[in-house]
């Protein structure tokens, strides 16, 4: 595996510019079906501005883990993103583990991102921290079940292999396991990004958040990097749905005209699932807490019985 | 008939069937009760689909009729009957199940298990796809697990219908293309009459004894 320093620069530009947007075209077209005029969708990228600008006002009990923490959000989420094929079908970053690195990097900036809710002692970070890693281990588990259920298909746990051998076999890579595994893994990423069903990313209510928890005693540049690694994390992921079950367009090569359309595929998958996020969040309430782990382990037991029917129906 | 539609009907059939299986197991999980009749559309859409999938595919007519009759039946009619029953009778929203979710969950995956491998013998008499009859099974079985697990009649309801489901799809996938249309239509009406009978009923419950709980009908007198 030769480092290409191109890929990387280029790819992390595309994380960095690309996530935000996402959120925000998600946040205007929730307004819009709401009948509201909503915020436009660069509105993120202002706000980012505006943190980044702010002073920060850090409790005079937090340690030296209130501050580490949001480097570490930032950049594992950034690494998980060089990990992922976005455009083109080698990912930049493939050195090590593939599908596997990807979870436990994910799982240590969520790590990271407790401790620092914990950290300054507040009792609503600490409420957050908890509720994160109880949700988070049922979620976790169900994904990487269901990223299982591809490798088994494809023979290989590298992404950018998972990636190549879907796009060659063409439309037929999709198979009924795979689709148990896709909505395992739509649940998931509802949960993770902080979705309506799980958490309602919208208010600070005291009763019902979870993410904005432990977020609650960042100010300034730390709330942006927060703020920021979560923008990431949700395009890697939604990325993770859209080119590992439909790696349609995804550039072989670097030619220009590849790369231009492997963007235009990538941004159109991503419009339509961020189409059918929105729809899932306008249509449902918010599940009260105790049984968010329903719907988890409802996810959990689709990519079970996704990894179990790639045996069975043979 | 040509090569390429069969083969890509023998593709779409087992996705179509998954999705139903998708279906059957969210409605498990959901407690919602207009949420649940919704998802019962949509199964009862997918299997709208695969009808037409065969009918189109395999140039068996016959089949559309099917297919005619469930999206106007199972997806319109029902549902929309079902949903103003629910608001009618004004009853609580929430489903409430004998087994924790979690719990059922689990016995929902173990039934599509059992379900797979007892169908396994069979999979050479089944003509569209590896898992429609596996599938089928799990309807069938799940739907017998909805019924036992739920209080309330008019759940009860949506789980036969379901069960229902799973037969039509076994019916499509086992025999040539699906029973004789008879038999087909005369199925489909029972349901229909026996769902509006069953709403009847739940309506008359819910006027008696100001509930929907079907446990609390053995006792003879309140």
């Amino acid at each position: 595996m030769n480092l290409n320093l191109l890929a990387i620069v280029a790819q992390t530009a595309l994380l960095l510019l690309l996530a935000p947007l996402v959120s925000g075209v998600i946040k205007n077209w929730k307004a819009k079906l709401q009948n509201r005029r909503g915020a436009p969708v660069w509105q993120p990228y202002l706000d980012l501005a505006k943190f980044l600008r702010k002073d920060m006002v850090i409790s005079e009990h937090a340690s030296w883990v209130f501050s580490f923490a949001p480097y570490v959000v930032f950049l594992t989420a950034l690494l998980v993103g060089l990990m992922m094929p976005l455009v083109t079908l080698q990912a930049p970053l493939d050195l090590f583990g593939g599908a596997l690195a990807l979870v436990g990097t994910l799982a240590l900036g969520r790590f990271f991102l407790a401790l620092g809710g914990l950290d300054p002692a507040s009792a609503f970070g600490g409420m957050g921290s908890s509720r994160e890693m109880t949700l988070s281990a049922i979620a976790e588990p169900a994904m990487i079940l269901a990223i299982f259920t591809v490798a088994i298909a494809a023979g290989s746990t590298s992404l950018s292999e998972m990636v190549r051998v879907g796009q060659s076999s063409g439309w037929t890579f999709f198979d009924p396991a795979h689709a148990l595994a896709f909505a395992a893994l739509f649940i998931v990423l509802l949960a993770e990004t902080g979705r309506l069903p799980v958490d309602n990313p919208a208010t600070h209510l005291e009763l019902t958040m979870i993410h904005e928890a432990m977020l609650l005693e960042y100010s300034g540049r730390y709330l942006a990097l927060m703020e920021w690694g979560a923008a990431i994390k949700q395009l890697v992921l939604m990325a993770l749905l859209a080119n590992l079950f439909f790696p349609l367009g995804l550039a072989a090569d670097g030619t220009p005209a590849a790369l231009g359309l492997g963007l235009l595929w990538f941004c159109a998958k991503l419009l339509v699932l961020v189409g059918a996020v929105v729809l899932v969040e306008t249509t449902n309430a918010k599940l009260r807490l105790f049984r968010v782990p329903d719907l988890l382990s409802a996810a959990f037991m689709l990519a079970l019985l996704a990894l179990v029917s790639t045996f069975l129906f043979k | 008939m040509t090569a390429p539609a069969s083969e890509a009907a023998s593709r779409l059939i087992p996705l179509l069937a998954t999705l139903m299986l998708v279906f059957q197991l969210l409605l498990v999980v959901q407690r919602m009760l207009i949420t649940n009749i919704r998802l019962f559309a949509l199964q009862s859409l997918a299997l709208t689909a695969i009808a037409a999938v065969v009918a189109y595919a395999y140039g068996a007519w016959h089949v559309l009729v099917v297919a005619v009759l469930t999206l106007v039946g199972k997806v319109i009619f029902l549902p929309w009957l079902l949903t103003r029953l629910v608001r009618r009778i004004k009853i609580a929203q929430e489903v409430r199940p004998f087994v924790n979710m979690p719990a059922s969950m689990l016995i929902c995956g173990a039934l599509t298990v059992l379900a797979s491998v007892v169908a396994r013998p069979f999979t050479s008499l089944e003509r569209l796809g590896s898992n429609t009859l596996p599938v089928a099974l799990t309807l069938l079985l799940t739907g017998f697990f909805l019924m036992l697990n739920r209080r309330k009649a008019i759940t009860q309801v949506l789980a036969l219908l379901t069960t229902e489901n799973g037969v039509m799809l076994a019916a499509i996938a086992l025999t040539t293309y699906g029973m004789p249309l008879v038999v087909e239509m005369a199925i489909f009406f029972d349901v229909v009459v026996g769902v509006m009978v069953l709403g009847l009923l739940v309506f008359r419950i819910r006027e008696s004894f100001d509930s929907m709980d079907v446990s609390k009908l053995n006792e003879l007198k309140w």
